[in-house]
């Protein structure tokens, strides 16, 4: 485990469904995710990138191992103290975009602000616009979010994974409901902005144009990662 | 504002149908309840009134002594000690009951009343009469009667030593009308001729149907009584005190006392069960609007199965996810019982502006309704317990719904 890496786990172990239908998901994988780098995890559907994400992203516990948040064991907290640490350090962006459909763009970027509950209303609503402004969506702001088109939609999504200013990123295959050019578009604001901020970025992708354009792709299969190579 | 609040806030406004569909529950639910008790209770309420006005809120009657058996030792049950009660018929000394009664500070007045049973003439109708020999000062201070009087003068029956009051109904039976004369029969077989001063209508039925008011030194000399008076009727500052006042007067004045709860309990028992009726009835309506929350806020859990999700993954807790539906149900359940409130109050108001014509055991020419702030104090607590069970239920479902099951679900 390197000592500087924002979020790292070691010797993670999971095993998802019961009985005859369980499934050993994840087998003793290690990782280290440090500041201002980009990585991909690739591999076959099923192999378990999702599910290394998740664990990763403190969505999920493990069955084995430990997952470190700035070099602290954070596997074992309670739930609300995850949660906390979800909300301060932790931005996810999903394939589905998921934006609560009820609000505007403006309004989805700021409900992870409110939660951290560290600015007053002006001021999340100037930040919502500015990080919408950097993707791309300045004239956007009170579009309700359904009606937005799906590359918008994703580029919402970028900017509401950025609004507490997180470590790490973490995107689960961000461009995969997306066409080449919105892909390709999507990929590199994230990947600039995330770089410009020193934050990290783990990206589960199929894409391998995506993948090729990271620092570090990390192969799995089975569960594993059987191979870890740097595009530096 | 809280973040769940917000949000909350949000899912409602932006399912207008479903929201339509969980206020007009509650709204219903609140507003009839309030109208039903406010009807029960305005009937009951009438009664009391009325038989307070008419009657008083304490008798005091026959004198007792204890009657001599056996035992030496007196029996510690209230009851046993009735039983061996011997009575005589009539007020013993009731100037001086009357002024040691007056010092009691729940006592606003009392009034001797001399009674008999007699039989009344007028033309061909007769009817059996329920005198009341009456002293009209002290009688006026203690009873309802000069508010009761629909026709007439009740300065006319105070001047006129032999006129009479004459309730409404026993009027109507009689076919008398003020100025007319009726015929009372004594126990010595002569007919005595009154005037009708004026008619009386207390709202009790059994009053109207047989009581009639005469002077006291009149009614004792038709009687032939040995007595002034054969009870005492009090005007209690509090009325709801009148049991334990009774109890007291029995023992000191060691004559029969009896408060109006006891006069009237099967009554009031009657208006009782039928509160309690209307009251399970129409919480079954409220039960029912709780009925629909549950079932509006349990389909909204599932149409924002993605939203909780990535919630969740924003760091919004188990509790704050909880928090948003319990207080969906909260706003319904409020917005409900204040709009239930007010509905309420103008339906009571129409209902109280029906005419009926009744004739029974109250009569009466409109519906009845009795305002009483604790209608609406319940009607809200049964709507915000009914809603709070509804919103409970899918609110920890929500909260209990993992993440990651949601988002490995999508991602298939």
């Amino acid at each position: 485990m390197k000592p500087d890496a924002f979020l790292s786990c070691q010797d993670i172990e999971r095993y998802l469904g019961e009985d005859e239908s369980r499934v050993h998901a994840l087998r003793g994988v290690s990782l280290d995710v440090e500041p201002g780098s980009v990585h991909a995890v690739v591999g076959p559907s099923g192999c378990g990138k999702s599910t290394l994400l998740y664990i990763l992203g403190l969505l999920d516990h493990p069955d084995g191992g430990s997952v470190m948040l700035e070099s602290e064991a954070v596997s074992h907290l309670p739930d609300d103290e995850l949660a906390r640490r979800r909300n301060e350090f932790i931005g996810f962006i999903f394939q589905f975009h998921f934006l609560m459909e009820d609000f505007t763009a403006q309004e989805n970027v700021m409900i992870p602000m409110r939660q951290l509950g560290q600015l007053p209303e002006t001021a999340m609503r100037d930040r919502a616009a500015e990080l919408l402004e950097s993707v791309g969506l300045s004239d956007k702001l009170q579009r309700a979010s359904r009606h937005l088109s799906g590359g918008e939609q994703q580029r919402v999504a970028i900017a509401r994974a950025l609004a507490n200013d997180p470590r790490v990123v973490l995107a689960d295959e961000p461009t995969g409901n997306l066409d080449t050019k919105n892909s390709q578009r999507a990929f590199e604001l994230l990947k600039s902005i995330v770089q410009q901020n020193q934050m990290a970025l783990l990206l589960v992708t199929h894409n391998p144009a995506i993948a090729e354009a990271c620092d570090w792709i990390h192969e799995m299969k089975d569960g594993r990662i059987v191979l870890t190579h740097s595009r530096r | 504002m809280t973040p769940p609040l917000y949000i909350a806030l949000r899912f409602l406004s932006h399912r207008k149908r479903a929201l339509l569909l969980s206020l007009s529950g509650v709204v219903f639910g609140v507003a009839f309840f309030i109208c039903m008790q406010a009807q029960t209770q305005g009937f009951a309420k009438y009664f009391i009134d009325s038989t307070l006005g008419s009657n008083g809120a304490l008798i005091i009657r026959s004198r007792f002594e204890p009657r001599q058996i056996g035992s030496l030792v007196p029996s510690k049950t209230s009851k046993a000690n009735v039983a061996h009660r011997q009575y005589f018929e009539g007020i013993t000394n009731a100037n001086e009951i009357m002024r040691v009664s007056r010092q009691f500070s729940n006592v606003v007045s009392c009034s001797p009343i001399l009674r008999g049973t007699l039989s009344a003439r007028s033309g061909f109708e007769n009817a059996t009469v329920d005198l009341y020999g009456i002293e009209p000062a002290l009688h006026l201070q203690t009873t309802d009667l000069a508010h009761q009087l629909i026709d007439g003068d009740v300065n006319d029956f105070r001047n006129k030593p032999n006129s009479v009051i004459v309730g409404s109904r026993l009027a109507e039976t009689l076919n008398v009308e003020v100025g007319d004369t009726v015929q009372l029969l004594s126990p010595g077989g002569q007919y005595r001729r009154f005037a009708v001063a004026a008619i009386a209508r207390s709202g009790v039925g059994s009053i109207d149907s047989t009581r009639m008011y005469c002077h006291a030194r009149v009614a004792q000399t038709l009687l032939h009584k040995p007595y002034a008076a054969s009870m005492i009727i009090y005007k209690l500052r509090d009325p709801d005190r009148a049991p334990a006042l009774a109890q007291y007067f029995e023992s000191l004045f060691q004559h029969d006392a009896a408060s109006w709860q006891e006069r009237e309990a099967s009554t009031l028992h009657l208006f009782l069960t039928l509160r309690l009726s209307a009251a399970i009835t129409v919480s079954l309506v409220i039960l029912l609007a709780g009925f629909g929350i549950f079932n509006v806020l349990t389909m909204t859990v599932l149409s924002k199965m993605k939203e909780i999700a990535i919630l969740r993954s924003m760091g919004y807790r188990r509790r704050d996810i909880s928090a948003i539906f319990l207080w969906q149900g909260g706003m319904i359940a409020a917005a409900g019982s204040l709009i239930g409130c007010i509905a309420g109050a103008l339906l009571s108001w129409g209902v109280s502006k029906i005419p009926i014509r009744l004739r029974g055991l109250l009569s009466t020419d409109y519906f009845v309704v009795a305002w009483d702030w604790r209608h609406y104090v319940w009607a809200i607590l049964l709507a915000m317990i009914s809603v709070f069970i509804a919103s409970y239920v899918p609110a920890r479902r929500a909260a209990e719904l993992l993440p990651v099951t949601t988002l490995r679900g999508s991602s298939l």
